[in-house]
């Protein structure tokens, strides 16, 4: 169970009808860096036509650019960041970040990272994990580049965060995911379901961790790129009956999530999570969960 | 720390920093605040400010560390745009390309490299006593923003 037709199939039940995409790249302002108005000032002189997202407060589409975005002094200086659109939003769907302890608890190669700690203007601490050793220096980069100063890094895989014998107000749990074709041409080609169900597998098995270390009034932001409902909607279903979690309303870009899918029906609470199919932004998916409080 | 001392110093600059919130992991250098002294274990990979590593007994300071020195008095030589680009190409610097100086601008001495914002660009080593040369190569480039994109090209 493969192929383009087969992942077409599946979205066309989902209500989504397939079409290309061709993304511009978008950058993020670091406003704990620079004003915004500078940032954007210095790059326009430069040349680069940038148009605002109107769904991101810092967020912008790079329409033009004769060289790449990722070597001005502007960013070598940490003033932006380079993030897909749709990525940018999880971050921002947090209450309250100032001051409060947050987990990133898959965060290579950090541009989540810098954006928490923008948020949180460098107050609080985020300790942000990764399994992967290499990647952690791209992390790391990323956090010097960007002038973070409340991050702790460890190299440890997200399913052993209990490792660390500490409770968090926020959790954003970005996950490792199956992607999607928008961001890899090669998507339908290497990809079978085999993948998105080891995938799921382990995004679960990261939900249940991070239920164990998430502070009885804290909240979790769960994300991926994928497109597929085994990652996304189906492991929600899951953590809201099996890990005594509700799903919180958001408000950001993107449509709510179906909560019947391929025959099956979900918890009516899984219509808050969002769901983005590919055409303004890749494809990407996100909710925010809080533990069910019993009086 | 010494080493990070002496390093400051060479830039006729001096630094404080609390010892107590000072942290080591293997060969490289970080500065933490008190909510992460508490917080930080001991297999921490990287933690608060990056302050710089030493290999071979050298010490190679992070572009933070450059940028807290540039908030105060220290050696600084201010560039021009085309400068600017060439030095975080990895380029030397010509006396044409130099706008200003703060501090010294004798021959051997170390200096911070900055735009005409005040950015910190890196750092670099006098080679010419500047009051003496009108051309040429002036400042060897020692290290420069444009590190993080060839980190990058390793990394991948």
């Amino acid at each position: 169970m493969s192929g383009k037709e087969f992942f077409v199939n599946r979205y066309e039940m989902l209500g989504w009808k397939y079409e290309e995409v061709a993304l511009k790249p978008a950058i993020r302002i670091n406003s704990m860096n620079a004003k915004e108005e500078e940032v954007v000032k210095r790059l326009q002189s430069l040349g680069v036509k940038l148009e605002k997202i109107p769904f991101l407060e810092k967020g912008y589409r790079v329409s033009h650019s004769e060289f790449s975005v990722g070597a001005t002094t502007e960013y070598l200086l940490g003033y932006y960041s380079i993030q897909e659109a749709a990525s940018q939003i999880p971050a921002t769907l947090f209450t309250d970040l100032k001051d409060k302890i947050v987990l990133d608890a898959c965060a290579a190669p950090g541009s989540k990272t810098v954006q928490l700690a923008d948020l949180m203007k460098n107050t609080g601490a985020i300790i942000a994990l990764d399994v992967k050793l290499h990647r952690l220096n791209a992390l790391s980069n990323q956090l010097e580049r960007c002038h973070v100063k409340n991050a702790i890094v460890y190299n440890l895989d997200a399913r052993q965060a209990s490792k660390l014998e500490m409770k968090f107000d926020c959790i954003l749990l970005d996950v490792p995911c199956s992607g999607n074709f928008s961001t890899d041409k090669e998507w339908f080609n290497r990809r079978t379901i085999r993948d998105v169900e080891e995938n799921a597998r382990r995004q679960k098995e990261i939900l249940r961790e991070a239920a164990k270390v998430l502070k009885d009034d804290g909240e979790i932001v769960y994300s991926t790129c994928s497109l597929e409902p085994e990652e996304n909607e189906l492991n929600i279903d899951w953590a809201v009956k099996n890990l005594g979690f509700h799903v919180e309303k958001i408000n950001c870009y993107g449509e709510p999530s179906p909560t019947k899918i391929f025959g099956k029906t979900l918890d009516s609470q899984i219509e808050n999570c969002r769901r983005i199919w590919p055409g303004k932004t890749q494809g990407f998916f996100v909710c925010k969960l809080k533990k069910d409080v019993w009086v | 720390m010494k080493i990070l001392r002496e390093f400051v110093s060479r830039f006729g600059a001096s630094i404080s920093l609390n010892k107590n919130l000072l942290a080591k992991k293997e060969n490289r250098y970080f500065l933490l605040n008190e909510k992460l002294k508490k917080l930080v274990g001991k297999n921490f990979f990287y933690a608060g400010v990056y302050l710089g590593k030493v290999k071979n007994g050298k010490f190679f300071p992070s572009f933070n560390l450059l940028s807290m020195m540039a908030e105060k008095r220290a050696n600084k030589i201010f560039v021009d745009k085309r400068s600017e680009w060439l030095f975080i190409c990895g380029r030397d610097i010509f006396k044409q390309g130099i706008i200003r100086v703060i501090g010294s601008k004798r021959k051997g001495d170390y200096a911070l490299i900055l735009n005409d914002y005040g950015e910190c660009l890196g750092f670099g080593k006098i080679l010419r006593n500047l009051d003496k040369i009108v051309e040429g190569v002036a400042i060897k480039n020692i290290s420069d923003l444009g590190d993080f994109l060839r980190r990058e090209k390793h990394q991948f």
